[in-house]
């Protein structure tokens, strides 16, 4: 079995091309990727070739990113952002993925009414039944009105609604401080997505902080100040039962001018540090117990 | 004393916001509408009417209204593969046909452009599983909608008879694996249909997840691949069989027999009291024949 079935590389992570990102992916040993709605548009042989490229990949799409600001809105802002949504949900069917992550509205045009919320949350997983979709929820932690995953469950609960869940970051997370105690209080079947991700500094008190930190210097897991906030993370999730991906989601723009494979190998190294050393999940046996 | 009872039991109301008054007509789509005719004729349908613009006709018997469309665009969209019919469409008699479409809308259903021509019907539709669609009728009481957009075939009687006492009874609809809960949400949600306990069944296939309409009229029921199977069957959501009920299964098998048609007759599935289930046809086309 491959070690590092259950964790993926994100796209965002690398520079150069679809292709190249899923070969270097493929080279270091991953078996899935999470992919962003411009992987596809700004292919060069449009949409339908890069689907194509995801699907000739043999990688499993983790998940499909990212549609933003979507709840809350009314009137003719609430119909355009139902409108991209399905755009959104169509390109995430037609790359085979079964789950479109949706963060937490950023705008001052939106309700802070969370049944108000919950309601759009459920018409978007609504959208998304005929196609197969699950939404993963996340919390952005410069969300208005949503930023910690507490209240994203909160939402979620309030939605009631079964292909509509949970995403959790594990950098808005230490970002925004909450408790990982809080973990416990989830349904593990109902976490749609996992994403992790590092980062250098202790502190990310302002907003405005967070989000520079978390567009450009986020780092693999293991790799950061926060390693060991992120193991008890990760065992948390594993200890109330959580059993689905996790995927990197590193924004980092060193990594943006580094050789594809120099970073997707230290994917590889994230995901052998959280498979071993956090999870202690079992190894192959070294290959001299194998040879008779 | 009052004589206004308190609810001391909260006894849950059956709500029909959209009015849902049973089946108006099932829709199939085929590239071989000839094969398809025989196929219901022998059920006992009578072509009774042919559509004005397009390659359609009207099949009635009793109460069931059946039409075969064989325009080019819709049977190609509606993804027939080698000329095999599809269940394309089910239209709902409604209490107001634009009042459920917009109700729909906003509960998250994908809308469905009218193809209607000049002096046509527009009939509000919106996306079902799979190709699929559901139309919204609401003139089904004082007028014919086949009035309209349909010539009667001269000398044929327009009204003819049940074969056996055949009504509607229900609709089968393969799910994709792990896709009950996802759909049994969406039709509670979109048209309050309401679940039957797993103990209650009808017929003589009683897999999956059943469905009642608020109306009461007809049954809905899920059914996945068998776990077994996961990872073979992995072929699209559609609506897969019609349930016809009967008031006596023996009598109207022997009756259909009599006109061509085969039933499975195997150890595990053959004719009995409670039910009746017709060989497979033209690749994709099966009726369930139900104790009513």
């Amino acid at each position: 079995m491959n070690m590092l079935a259950g964790y993926g590389m994100d796209t965002i992570t690398m520079a150069g091309s679809l292709e190249a990102k899923l070969a270097a992916m493929k080279r270091a040993g991953f078996s899935q990727v999470m992919l962003m709605a411009r992987d596809l548009v700004t292919h060069p042989g449009g949409v339908d070739a890069a689907v194509q490229a995801v699907q000739d990949s043999g990688l499993r799409p983790t998940g499909f990113q990212v549609l933003r600001d979507f709840e809350g809105l009314s009137g003719h802002l609430h119909s355009y952002k139902v409108d991209i949504a399905k755009s959104m949900l169509q390109m995430c069917a037609a790359t085979g993925s079964k789950v479109l992550l949706a963060c937490s509205s950023t705008s001052r045009h939106a309700t802070q009414d969370l049944d108000a919320i919950a309601a759009d949350l459920k018409k978007l997983a609504m959208l998304a039944v005929p196609l197969g979709i699950k939404v993963a929820y996340e919390g952005l932690s410069w969300g208005r009105t949503v930023n910690e995953f507490t209240t994203a469950w909160d939402v979620v609960c309030r939605a009631d609604c079964p292909n509509l869940g949970i995403g959790i970051d594990s950098f808005h997370i230490f970002a925004a401080n909450t408790a990982l105690d809080d973990i416990e209080e989830l349904d593990p079947e109902k976490i749609f997505l996992v994403q992790l991700s590092d980062f250098m500094w202790q502190e990310t008190p302002t907003f405005e902080e967070r989000m520079t930190t978390a567009r450009t210097f986020r780092v693999f897991p293991g790799e950061g100040v926060h390693s060991e906030q992120l193991a008890q993370l990760v065992m948390r999730l594993d200890r109330i039962g959580y059993r689905g991906d996790y995927s990197f989601e590193v924004f980092n723009d060193d990594y943006q001018q580094l050789p594809l494979d120099v970073v997707a190998e230290r994917a590889r190294r994230s995901a052998m540090w959280l498979h071993q050393d956090v999870l202690h999940r079992t190894a192959p046996l070294p290959s001299w117990t194998r040879q008779s | 004393m009052t004589l206004n009872k308190p609810d001391r039991e909260s006894v849950p109301e059956m709500p029909n916001r959209l009015g849902i008054a049973g089946i108006e007509f099932i829709e199939y789509a085929t590239s071989r509408p000839q094969a398809l005719g025989q196929v219901l004729e022998n059920m006992g349908f009578r072509p009774v009417a042919r559509h004005r613009s397009r390659e359609v006709t009207l099949y009635r018997q009793g109460s069931m209204n059946l039409v075969v469309n064989a325009s080019p665009d819709d049977a190609r969209v509606s993804g027939t593969v080698d000329g095999q019919p599809v269940i394309s469409a089910v239209a709902f008699r409604v209490q107001d046909a634009l009042k459920a479409h917009t109700r729909c809308l906003e509960l998250g259903a994908w809308g469905v452009a009218s193809h209607a021509q000049a002096m046509e019907l527009h009939i509000p539709a919106i996306h079902g599983p799979g190709s699929s669609r559901f139309y919204f009728v609401d003139r089904w009481q004082e007028f014919s909608i086949y009035d309209i957009d349909f010539k009667p075939i001269p000398t044929v009687d327009q009204h003819p008879p049940a074969v056996a006492g055949m009504s509607y009874f229900g609709v089968v609809q393969y799910i994709g694996a792990g896709r009950s809960s996802d759909w049994l949400t969406y039709f509670e949600h979109m048209f309050d249909f309401s679940s039957i306990p797993d103990e209650e069944r009808f017929g003589i296939l009683p897999k999956g997840k059943l469905m009642k309409s608020p109306c009461g009229s007809f049954l809905w029921q899920l059914v996945e691949p068998d776990p077994w199977m996961e990872s073979g069957d992995d072929s699209p959501e559609c609506l897969q069989r019609l349930g016809l009920g009967v008031p006596d299964v023996a009598a109207a098998v022997k009756t259909l027999k009599a006109q061509g048609v085969e039933f499975v007759e195997s150890s595990q599935l053959h004719p009995e009291d409670r039910g009746a289930l017709t060989r497979n046809v033209l690749g994709s086309v099966a009726f369930e024949l139900v104790h009513k």
